[in-house]
């Protein structure tokens, strides 16, 4: 909004179409995401908010329409290249669910950077710094059932952060917390993401938590409402 | 905030201890950051009626090479009343004057696009909402501007729920009005 | 009973059935799988118990056309009948691997019931009819067969056999619907609970099961030899079967023990030292919840070791047969019964190991959301299917190493008992080929993950 509109951006959808069987979830979206900036996703329930980040995540392949990121169309990389991408380029953030719940909060911080061939102590050494930086640490040895929503999801912001990536995508992040924790998750990611010049596509039905992007898009029946002029 | 609490809010300030008009102004718009500044003028008339009213009275006057400055500080009646109206609950909501539903309403009257002015008000609520997150999340800001942010916030966002309903109600409500 | 009463009985029974079938109508998918298997194993369970029951009815001396004189003489034919119920141990074992299937789904159908007004014998009576059916279901079939063939094979069948049947072919579903009532017990008494993420068990029920019954081993073993000893009658023929009887609870127990503290002692060590990110994922899976793989797992130990100790045996009997001038008997007498015992165990081989790929299955469902965020993050499939393996892998090999010594030092007892000590090389195997199976029958699931982390498991709260 702020940096004008000639940077390239780091991540377009053109046209997105997808369909879940019957139900049709995008009906021709288009949206970019900028280096560095934070964009909210708001709609109604069902209005493809969702589906719309699963394709720019590159998690599923759009029946129609392009994706691009840095040069590549990701609807047409092979899914190992895909997952590979999702591992170093990207992270997510979910409700819940993307914390494995035996692992220690540390260990799940760790294990991308295991993933992406670091030893487990350097990888447990730098998911510290990151639990410590969310404001997690003195509970990393605890399991995410054992901490309460605002901590787990915020061992979730670490590890989506951890291998610093281009983009992260935040799926309803604060919907299963409070609003005090809900705001305390929010701040981290927001601050956080600035800071480490990530991008963010966040969707979310809760304007409030929209307030904290850069710009806002609105999904209705499956396509990007029309932007108003603010006066 | 009406000129009736601007009253008790000077009240409440004197309460710590003698003040000049200039110095109330600055520590009111320092306490309630989101508020509407005060006028230096307004401080003054109601400085006045304070001192009519028995609730406050002239401490005295000082100028050290600048202008003349007086101070005041508050009666014994003066904290009687501050004690009464803090402790007295405020009336929930008693009159909903809503300039957004009134504008929805004479846009479908006189044959406007009630839709595009929710939508445009919307994204001015939420442009103001990013202002006021950005000012709450701003490092080292207080506690006081993050809780007034916050009440903000919870207003606006109070409007844009009813906004989205009421946009999705369009169409009856346009039927309601007309038919009327 | 009474007249008043019957018609309004009947007619809440008949209304639970509707609501049981309109409330399994749609349910999940998995848990129409819950009940094929479940009747699949209630039938295999019907067919071992009705041979069992049908053999034990017979008295003394006959000539089978089946099972080259086996069947003939009370001895062997008591060897027999124990053979087959002890084939029942790993078809419950599976039965109870098959009860959660979609357990964590039926549960919150039924707590939801609850909630919604249902009394707690409500509850019972639909979920005492879910599973009591799909038991009837397994044995009628296998009921019906059976009695085919033992017509064709015996003209006549005594009252005795044919109350043994209809006892069997009753037996098995109320045995079923009782289970199924059992394993509610927590839901009927608070609706919410089970709502919630279901806690690991302990290893305290094996570990008390196991110290409990060695004391029982011990005495009713010592008593049994002592009256052996002094040769006395039918009145001390009691503690023969009750020494074996609490001899197979122990070594179940023990074996449930076993593999839970394995697992948990494995996961342990593993959590701390992995280097891998599958194998972190599988220690930390193991040690957090080390029991609940425990009861496959303690089968797969118990058909290794009684694996290992038969082919030793056989090996053993077989080399003083051959050294024999005249053996009492034909040598296909011998043969034929060694290697019906040889097929049972590989029956029971294959039950287990469906236990356990039903199981590994079971665990993938049940965190199929999880994964889906993995996948969903950039975790390999790759890795997700190592971790999967590592699961089964880790705690198996050193039980199993346990489990082989142990067969082995009973099977060379055995033969220097007998003989000349010489252990068939085949024993050897026994356990790494049981590994080998297991992580086959483990590696089943593996198209079940893949469909697991589908993105569009992350759809759903």
């Amino acid at each position: 909004m702020t940096n004008g509109d000639t940077t390239e951006p780091l991540l377009a959808a053109h046209q997105l179409v997808k369909a879940h069987g019957r139900t049709p979830a995008l009906r021709g979206a288009s949206v970019e995401l900028r280096a560095g900036e934070i964009l909210a996703v708001t709609g109604a329930s069902g209005s493809g908010k969702s589906t719309l980040l699963h394709c720019l995540a590159g998690i599923v392949r759009p029946d129609g329409g392009s994706v691009t990121y840095a040069g590549q169309r990701l609807d047409r990389l092979p899914e190992k290249r895909l997952s590979e991408l999702r591992r170093t380029d990207f992270g997510v953030v979910f409700q819940f669910g993307q914390l494995i719940p035996e692992l220690t909060a540390l260990d799940n911080v760790a294990l991308p950077l295991m993933l992406a061939g670091a030893g487990r102590a350097e990888a447990r050494a730098r998911a510290a710094e990151w639990l410590e930086r969310f404001g997690v640490l003195g509970q990393e040895d605890l399991r995410p059932g054992e901490m309460s929503g605002g901590q787990a999801q915020r061992a979730a912001l670490a590890r989506a952060l951890v291998t610093g990536p281009k983009a992260v995508f935040a799926d309803e992040p604060t919907g299963a917390l409070d609003s005090l924790a809900g705001e305390q998750v929010m701040t981290a990611l927001a601050h956080t993401a600035r800071e480490a010049g990530t991008a963010v596509l966040l969707v979310t039905h809760d304007a409030q938590v929209a307030a904290y992007a850069d710009r806002e898009i609105q999904l209705r029946d499956g396509v990007v409402a029309p932007a108003e002029v603010t006066a | 905030m009406s000129s009736m609490s601007t009253r008790h809010i000077l009240l409440g300030l004197l309460a710590s201890g003698p003040s000049h008009g200039y110095d109330l102004k600055r520590r009111h718009d320092e306490r309630f950051p989101q508020a509407r500044p005060l006028a230096y003028g307004q401080v003054y008339t109601t400085l006045q009626r304070l001192v009519r009213d028995g609730l406050a009275e002239v401490e005295g006057t000082e100028s050290d090479g600048g202008p003349e400055r007086t101070a005041y500080r508050t009666t014994e009646e003066g904290t009687r009343e501050l004690t009464r109206w803090a402790a007295q609950i405020a009336p929930p909501a008693p009159f909903v004057t809503n300039e957004i539903f009134a504008k929805v309403v004479v846009s479908i009257l006189s044959g406007g696009d009630p839709a595009a002015y929710l939508r445009a008000q919307r994204a001015a609520h939420m442009a103001r909402m990013r202002e006021l997150t950005a000012v709450k999340t701003a490092p080292g800001a207080d506690l006081a501007t993050v809780l007034s942010a916050d009440y903000a916030l919870n207003h606006l966002d109070a409007d844009l729920r009813w906004m989205t309903t009421t946009a999705a109600r369009l169409t009856t409500l346009t039927a309601e009005v007309d038919a009327a | 009973m009474s007249t008043v009463s019957s018609p309004a009985a009947r007619s809440s029974v008949r209304s639970d059935a509707r609501l049981a079938r309109e409330l399994l109508r749609g349910s999940d998918r998995r848990e129409w799988w819950r009940i094929g298997l479940t009747a699949a194993g209630a039938a295999l369970a019907t067919g071992f118990a009705l041979a069992a029951v049908v053999l034990a009815s017979l008295r003394g001396g006959h000539d089978f056309s089946v099972g080259h004189g086996l069947l003939d003489a009370p001895g062997t034919r008591a060897g027999v009948v124990s053979g087959l119920l002890l084939l029942l141990v790993p078809v419950l074992g599976f039965l109870g691997q098959c009860a959660r299937i979609g357990a964590v789904h039926r549960d919150r159908r039924l707590a939801g019931l609850r909630l919604a007004g249902a009394t707690p014998w409500q509850v019972r009576r639909i979920a005492a009819l879910e599973t009591g059916l799909a038991c009837l279901l397994g044995s009628a079939v296998t009921t019906v067969f059976s009695v085919l063939l033992l017509l064709r094979l015996w003209s006549r069948p005594s009252g005795a056999a044919w109350a043994g049947v209809a006892l069997v072919a009753v037996g098995v579903p109320v045995l079923g619907a009782l289970a199924g009532v059992l394993a509610l017990r927590r839901v009927v008494a608070s609706p919410l609970g089970r709502v919630r993420r279901v806690r690991p068990e302990s290893g305290r029920g094996p570990r008390l099961l196991f110290l409990g019954a060695l004391p029982v081993v011990a005495v009713t073993g010592t008593l049994a030899v002592a009256g052996t000893g002094t040769g006395s009658g039918g009145r001390d023929h009691w503690q023969g079967p009750l020494a074996v009887f609490g001899l197979v609870i122990a070594v179940g127990a023990g074996a449930v023990w076993l593999a839970g503290a394995t697992a948990r002692f494995v996961g342990g060590l593993l959590a701390v030292r992995a280097r891998s990110a599958a194998t972190l994922i599988a220690a930390a899976r193991l040690y957090d919840d080390p029991w609940a793989p425990a009861r496959t797992h303690a089968a797969v130990l118990l058909v290794t070791v009684t694996g290992t100790v038969f082919l030793c045996v056989r090996h053993a009997l077989l080399t003083e047969l051959r050294a024999m001038e005249h053996p009492a008997a034909d040598m296909s007498y011998y043969t034929t019964g060694l290697d019906l015992t040889g097929a049972a165990i590989l029956v029971a081989l294959a039950i287990t190991l469906s236990g356990l790929a039903v199981g590994t299955a079971e665990s993938l469902a049940t965190r199929r959301r999880t994964l889906a965020a993995q996948a969903a993050a950039g975790v390999p499939r790759t890795v997700l299917n190592r971790a999967l393996l590592l699961e089964t892998a880790l705690p198996l090999a050193p039980a199993l190493l346990l489990a082989g010594a142990g067969g082995l030092a009973v099977g060379t007892w055995y033969s220097a008992l007998t003989g000349d000590a010489s252990l068939p090389w085949a024993a050897l195997l026994v356990a790494p080929g049981v590994y080998a199976s297991c992580l086959l029958a483990a590696a089943t699931a593996l198209p079940l993950l893949s469909r697991s982390v589908r993105p569009g498991e992350l759809r759903y709260a």
